[in-house]
């Protein structure tokens, strides 16, 4: 009972100081900014964004084969010239957003490509000449098979697929997981050294609470304020067309997690009670255990992503069981730490 | 300010507020960032791939797809259930995204459908198997002996500047030709520049062609320092991608965010405890206090910075003091948010989350226009820009560099000029809501009505980066969508910088709240607006009104070239910032609520200004 009355009282604390609202504002910055990143880019990429076909100009004397690879690539214009000089002339007016010029040297055919050096469309431009490219070269080679050990493996056909599709899934969402866990931990931290250096937690010895009762209603809030987040977030992308599979298998994910960062910030904001090095250490430890992870056979962000797309196989389910051990191994050791601690240490 | 005291003050902080880390404080941290450096550059060159296995491709071991399958590590190979694909489709649910299938005929692909239409996710997953099958034959490719049967088309690709003299003859001697003749050290690309910041892998992506094999890439693949040009066969080519604003927004950055937690903790344990009391009482000034205390952080951010810099050099870039000097602006613009944010911060909880806020909010506006960087003068908004030009070597004016550095300086003094302002003994100590303590911060400065000119002034700064931030965010959006949001956007920023120093005076009784009052208020605040917005004609220097947006955002006019509509808009907006002001001032007068309310009147009145004069004239 009165662990729930610590955890109101901090709960209190964090709306009064509409803390929780900045939290909310920090990931919605970073929620937008990751999107706008998406459709600003993919607008760079895409050729009904970025304005009309690409229109280039092919002179030389291969110029046929690159204009009927040309022709193949959907949203490419090649416009045959006779005349290098014209071609360039063409292109620096404006009127062709590439020069292209295709010759025949030693057997082979050596195109060079004049593009816009300062140019919204210069990505677009660059990525239509290289899907030309890449079907003449596919065509010489089949010509050519006769010389090859092992001709080419035939391409798939193309599929008009998103090139954003897995953002969402591998960037948006372990971002959205892992920075409300972050932020349950950093508070956790401010929380604890705050009322150690105002003395305040002393004043708490004088209730009937125990002090593991104290750093378990604490702890325990912000651990669960973590999931109760992602459950919001997952809401949200699922209202904007976003679908997310396995929530449930998530919110335990995020859960575990936030135990794990809430336990090792109580630990450490009692063992350093000083909040600069406390909070500093914190961070710091979280960036390195999230570039450590690097080392598991999956990284906690494929971990969320495979459950989010509905790609889990079993090595995530175990990664999964991996983490709910390991929060209750860390708050089983934070409690027993923070039992051997005695308030007036800090006085 | 008294130089001594300045340095004795910041002797004091290097010595107690960071001495606070002791020495194994100290190894703990020198310890954890070498370490994340290590695994940060393994993962660049290792490429930690969050997308491990997100599709799930039944391919069989036998088939020809298999190893294009196994080798992409997004794709996950499961083994092949023929009866899935039995009736000629894939369900989605069956624990396949996609399904390749071997018949005596042919291969066929499935791809994982409901109601009839393939998923979106297998569609994603069909292009990634797409890219697979493209990469496998590439590798195949490098190990057939006819090398010219295997790689029979060679690219030279050239960035150039259109009606360039120097490009049009690197282009016309046929020199990019040259790329062919193999093992062609670093200047053989041919490009018009002769830029060869290219890094390892320029020259190595140069040799494609003449003495077997195409470079294997390398740390230098990412073409982290130039968009130079590249050379060799087709799928070399990479599309000039903002990577390098990405590396280096968090490379600069980063540290920033790490630095300003010392330093806002630092600050705040001054008002707790009055513990700030003692210094306040000694024979010292606040501002030597602050700046005395500022100073160390800002020395460690500079050496940081010089250290990434000299990094970034050894691995190839071309950056110089140009790039310390471009993250100056954004070293203060961080300390000061994060000053003003521990002026007002009742907690370290409420400090926590001010300064994440901010640096996000940062972190945005230095990252995004550098997005940019090699493709729109909207870039420039940003001091990272000038970093990135600088790393790439395709160098800055100054116009350019005072426009990249300017605002944000300028923001970062107003903060500390507004911190400065509570940095008392009846400020410090006492514990009220953020937005009150801002309120006081401003009406710090106000004394009469008149005031309002000089603080209105100070905002401009802030609306100034505010509406450029709005104008990157929106510029890559259709013009019919994004002006009227940038019409929309200023309006709010505008009325809330002339309204709220305003509003400041009424809540501090700095002068009545009668409608004589409040019409003078609202005339000053209009009066500061208007003159202090002239400074936005210097977005001429960057020739940022060539973007539609941007002309929209800063109404110069000089899009049109008539001098009547020039000469119009260089006066009708003092007219329209004295009413708008006026009527928010008019609101303020009678309460919180009639602020809000005249507030949305001004910003209502301002949107139909912008599109009724504005858009009809422009």
């Amino acid at each position: 009972m009165s662990r729930i009355a610590v955890a109101r009282r901090e709960l209190g604390s964090l709306s009064r100081e509409k803390t929780i609202v900045l939290a909310i504002l920090i990931q919605v910055i970073i929620a937008g900014f990751s999107s706008f990143l998406v459709v600003g880019l993919t607008s760079l990429y895409d050729p009904d964004a970025a304005g009309g076909d690409v229109e280039v100009a092919v002179t030389g004397e291969a110029a046929d084969a690159m204009v009927a690879a040309a022709a193949e690539t959907e949203g490419l214009r090649p416009r045959r010239v006779a005349d290098p000089a014209d071609a360039r002339a063409a292109f620096d007016r404006g009127e062709v957003a590439a020069a292209v010029r295709a010759e025949r040297r030693d057997g082979r055919i050596a195109v060079s490509a004049s593009v816009p050096q300062s140019s919204l469309r210069k990505t677009l431009v660059v990525v239509q000449l290289r899907t030309a490219l890449k079907t003449l070269e596919r065509d010489e080679r089949v010509a050519r098979s006769d010389s090859l050990a092992a001709p080419p493996l035939s391409v798939p056909p193309a599929t008009d697929a998103s090139p954003y599709f897995g953002f969402s899934y591998t960037v948006l969402l372990p971002l959205l997981v892992f920075l409300p866990v972050f932020i349950s931990g950093a508070v956790l931290v401010d929380s604890l050294t705050e009322e150690i250096e105002r003395g305040t937690l002393e004043l708490l010895r004088v209730t009937p609470l125990s002090f593991v009762g104290v750093v378990d209603g604490k702890a325990g809030l912000l651990a669960a304020l973590a999931p109760a987040q992602v459950l919001a977030w997952v809401a949200l992308l699922s209202v904007n067309g976003i679908a997310v599979s396995n929530v449930a298998a998530l919110v335990v994910m995020a859960a575990a997690l936030a135990v794990v960062a809430a336990g090792v910030a109580a630990g450490l904001a009692l063992a350093v009670p000083v909040r600069q090095r406390a909070q500093l250490t914190y961070s710091l430890g979280a960036l390195a255990a999230f570039a450590a992870a690097a080392g598991l056979p999956e990284h906690p962000a494929t971990t969320v992503a495979r459950l989010a797309i509905g790609s889990a196989a079993r090595t995530t389910w175990l990664h999964l069981a991996g983490y709910v051990v390991a929060a209750v191994v860390v708050a089983v050791a934070v409690r027993r730490y923070a039992g051997t601690i005695s308030p007036e240490r800090f006085g | 300010m008294r130089p001594r005291k300045l340095l004795r003050i910041a002797r004091w902080e290097t010595t107690t507020g960071v001495g606070g880390l002791d020495r194994g404080a100290v190894a703990v941290v020198l310890a954890a960032v070498a370490f994340v450096g290590a695994v940060g550059v393994v993962g660049l060159v290792g490429g930690v791939a969050i997308e491990d296995g997100i599709y799930r491709v039944g391919v069989d071991e036998n088939s020809r797809f298999h190893a294009p399958a196994a080798e992409d590590p997004s794709l996950a190979v499961v083994e092949p259930d023929p009866a899935v694909v039995a009736d000629g489709r894939l369900e989605t649910g069956q624990g396949y995204d996609i399904y390749v299938q071997e018949t005596a005929d042919g291969t066929r692909l499935y791809l994982a459908e409901t109601g009839g239409e393939p998923t979106e996710k297998s569609r994603a997953a069909a292009t990634a198997f797409r890219e697979a099958v493209e990469a496998h034959n590439e590798r195949r490719m490098r190990l057939e002996s006819n090398e010219t049967a295997a790689f029979p088309v060679v690219v030279t690709l050239e960035f150039v500047a259109r009606d360039d003299a120097d490009g049009a003859d690197a282009d016309g001697d046929g020199d990019g030709g040259s790329g062919g003749n193999g093992g062609g050290a670093g200047d053989g690309s041919g490009s018009g520049d002769g830029d060869d910041t290219g890094g390892p892998g320029g020259p190595s992506g140069g040799t494609g062609t003449g003495d077997g094999g195409v470079g294997v890439p390398s740390l230098g693949a990412f073409d982290l320092f130039g968009t130079a040009g590249t050379a060799g066969s087709p799928s070399d080519i990479s599309p000039p991608f903002p990577f390098q604003s990405l590396v280096l927004a968090f490379v600069f950055v980063l540290p920033l965010n790490f630095l300003i937690q010392a330093y806002g903790s630092s600050m705040l344990a001054e008002r707790l405890d009055r513990r700030g009391e003692l210094l306040l009482v000694a024979p010292v000034s606040p501002a030597e206090i602050v700046f005395g205390k500022t100073l160390p952080y800002l020395a460690a951010a500079l050496g940081i910075t010089t250290v990434i810099v000299a990094g970034l050099r050894w691995l190839g870039g071309g950056a110089g003091p140009l790039s310390v000097l471009a993250v100056v602006p954004l070293a203060l613009l961080f300390l000061a948010t994060t000053f003003l944010g521990a002026m007002f911060a009742r907690s370290y909880k409420e400090l926590t989350f001010v300064s994440v806020t901010v640096s996000t909010l940062l972190t945005t506006y230095a990252f995004v226009p550098a997005v940019f960087a090699g493709t729109s003068p909207v870039a420039f908004v940003s001091p990272l820009t000038v970093a990135v030009r600088d790393l790439t070597g395709a160098g800055v004016t100054a116009g350019q560099l005072a426009f990249a550095t300017g605002p944000a300086t300028l923001v970062a003094g107003v903060c500390f000029l507004l911190g400065l302002g509570v940095y008392r003994e009846e400020d410090l100590f006492t514990q009220r809501p953020v937005h009150l303590k801002a309120l006081d911060a401003l009406a710090g400065r106000i004394r009469r009505p008149r005031s309002l000119v000089l603080v209105v002034a100070l905002m401009v700064p802030f609306v100034f980066v505010a509406e450029l931030l709005a104008v990157v965010l929106l510029f890559a959006l259709p013009v019919a969508v994004s002006v009227p949001a940038v019409f929309g956007a200023i309006a709010v920023i505008e009325e809330l910088a002339k309204g709220v120093p305003v509003y400041a005076g009424f809540v501090r009784g700095r002068y009545d709240r009668t409608l004589g009052a409040a019409v003078a208020a609202g005339s000053a605040a209009g009066v500061g607006f208007f003159l202090a917005e002239k400074l936005s004609l210097a977005v001429q220097v960057v020739g940022l009104p060539e973007v539609a947006v941007a002309d929209a955002a800063f109404q110069t006019g000089l899009g049109s070239g008539s001098l009547a509509v020039v000469a119009l808009l260089a006066v009708a907006p003092l007219l329209l910032h004295v009413v708008t002001a006026t009527v928010s001032a008019v609101g303020g007068s009678r309460g919180r609520r009639g602020f809000l309310a005249g507030l949305a009147a001004a910003a209502l009145l301002h949107l139909c200004y912008n599109v009724a004069v504005v858009s009809r004239l422009v």
